[in-house]
């Protein structure tokens, strides 16, 4: 019909200004209530996902922000202490973990060897080196979550009074599941490498508790020997 | 006028990650008023307030708290300091032990090892600045031996004893000095 075909635009009164082929930033707006509401329960629930799930991962992860970091070990000496970050506050209370205060001693934790490969139970490491000067220091193995696990000695731990070590005081540990000679501490005896694992250095009574005295100091190398 | 589709969209998805960030912020801070189980909370289920209470032994399953040393053993006590001054008092014949003070929130406010006690024995005396006041009117006469700890605040917290386990022929002996450690009043 003649009256579809397109005509020359004339605007005639206020009407004229609701054609859609005006050019889109002369166009009158006209609310949807519906849509408006639409979008902002859109980025409302977004928000709300991002928010929270980047929250609990970071927490979960629980790797404090403020980790001193020697090799593969990581120390959080001011976590548990009144100048704690949020986010160490938030882990180690939901946790409720009791931290190792700095007049009891300091505890590194490495979740990666010195090659930057995470930890594996079912693997072999050779944990060599020296320690930073402390009394007394134990080295725990625990899985991915902190806890301890079963092994075939009974034993997950050991502790720096009865290691075998060489002339000028270094030592040399083999962490694996299966014994071997020399200073053997134990790992899982029936892990799978989706367990995760840790190795926990507890320096006990060590001058080096404050995150300045930290550095420079030798800590021992973790190496993977072998994997299955 | 109506805003382009693009300059919408930016928009939004600005104000996604503004309020996102807020609320991660909220979450993360929120987290230490929710948590059912403190550290101060659980420590409740192994005996009363106002004394020593051993730890069962740090071992694969039976964990009591997290994060201990199995080459440890661990005796805790709650305290209130409303309820007066707490003295710590013990003496653990062992070549390392350390006592950790905390408050109810976790957060470390003292600790010390044999060797920075500067004695065998452990004699340590928790208190207000206030209760300190007081007693100093009519002190004891072991308070100068004292390790005097001096909170602005009266705190309720409990104390962390560890005592390393050299061998495990020695670990009756080291829970008897454990349960032997008086936390209490003067």
């Amino acid at each position: 019909m003649s009256e579809t075909s397109p005509q020359p635009r004339i605007i005639s009164g206020e009407t004229g200004w609701y054609e859609t082929d005006l050019p889109r930033v002369i166009r009158p707006y006209r609310s949807h209530p519906l849509r408006t509401l639409a979008a902002i329960s859109l980025v409302l629930a977004m928000a709300s996902l991002l928010g929270i799930s980047s929250a609990y991962l970071v927490i979960e992860r629980e790797q404090p922000l403020d980790a001193v970091t020697i090799g593969p070990w990581h120390a959080y000496p001011k976590a548990g202490t009144a100048e704690a970050d949020p986010y160490s506050v938030a882990i180690y209370t939901r946790g409720a973990v009791i931290p190792l205060a700095s007049g009891e001693g300091l505890a590194l934790v490495a979740r990666e060897d010195s090659a930057g490969h995470l930890l594996d139970p079912t693997c072999v490491y050779r944990i060599a080196g020296q320690t930073p000067s402390a009394r007394l220091w134990t080295l725990t193995a625990v899985d991915g979550r902190g806890d301890l696990v079963e092994t075939l000695s009974g034993r997950v731990h050991v502790v720096s009074q009865n290691l075998l070590r060489a002339p000028d005081g270094t030592f040399e540990i083999t962490a694996a599941t299966a014994p071997h000679s020399g200073n053997w501490l134990p790992l899982a005896a029936e892990a799978s490498a989706s367990d995760g694992l840790r190795f926990v250095l507890r320096l006990y009574d060590a001058p080096v508790t404050t995150g300045a005295a930290l550095d420079g100091v030798s800590m021992p190398v973790i190496e993977r020997t072998g994997c299955p | 006028m109506t805003l382009s589709p693009r300059f919408t969209l930016t928009v939004g998805i600005l104000a996604t990650l503004c309020l996102a960030a807020i609320i991660h912020i909220l979450v993360v801070l929120s987290i230490p008023r929710n948590v059912q189980h403190s550290a101060y909370d659980n420590i409740a289920s192994y005996g009363t307030d106002r004394q020593f209470n051993l730890l069962p032994d740090v071992k694969p399953g039976q964990e009591v708290l997290p994060d201990l040393d199995p080459a440890m053993k661990h005796a805790a006590c709650r305290f209130q300091l409303d309820d007066g001054p707490v003295l710590f008092d013990a003496s653990i014949p062992v070549s390392f032990w350390s006592i950790g003070l905390f408050n109810a929130a976790g957060e470390a406010v003292y600790s010390l090892n044999n060797r920075t006690a500067g004695a065998e024995r452990l004699s340590m005396l928790v208190l207000t600045t206030q209760q300190l006041s007081i007693l100093r009117e009519n002190p004891p006469e072991n308070l100068e031996d004292l390790i005097v700890i001096e909170t602005p605040e009266p705190i309720s917290g409990f104390a962390l004893l560890r005592a390393y386990v050299p061998h495990a022929s020695r670990a009756e002996e080291v829970d008897g000095a454990l349960q032997a450690a008086r936390c209490g009043t003067i």
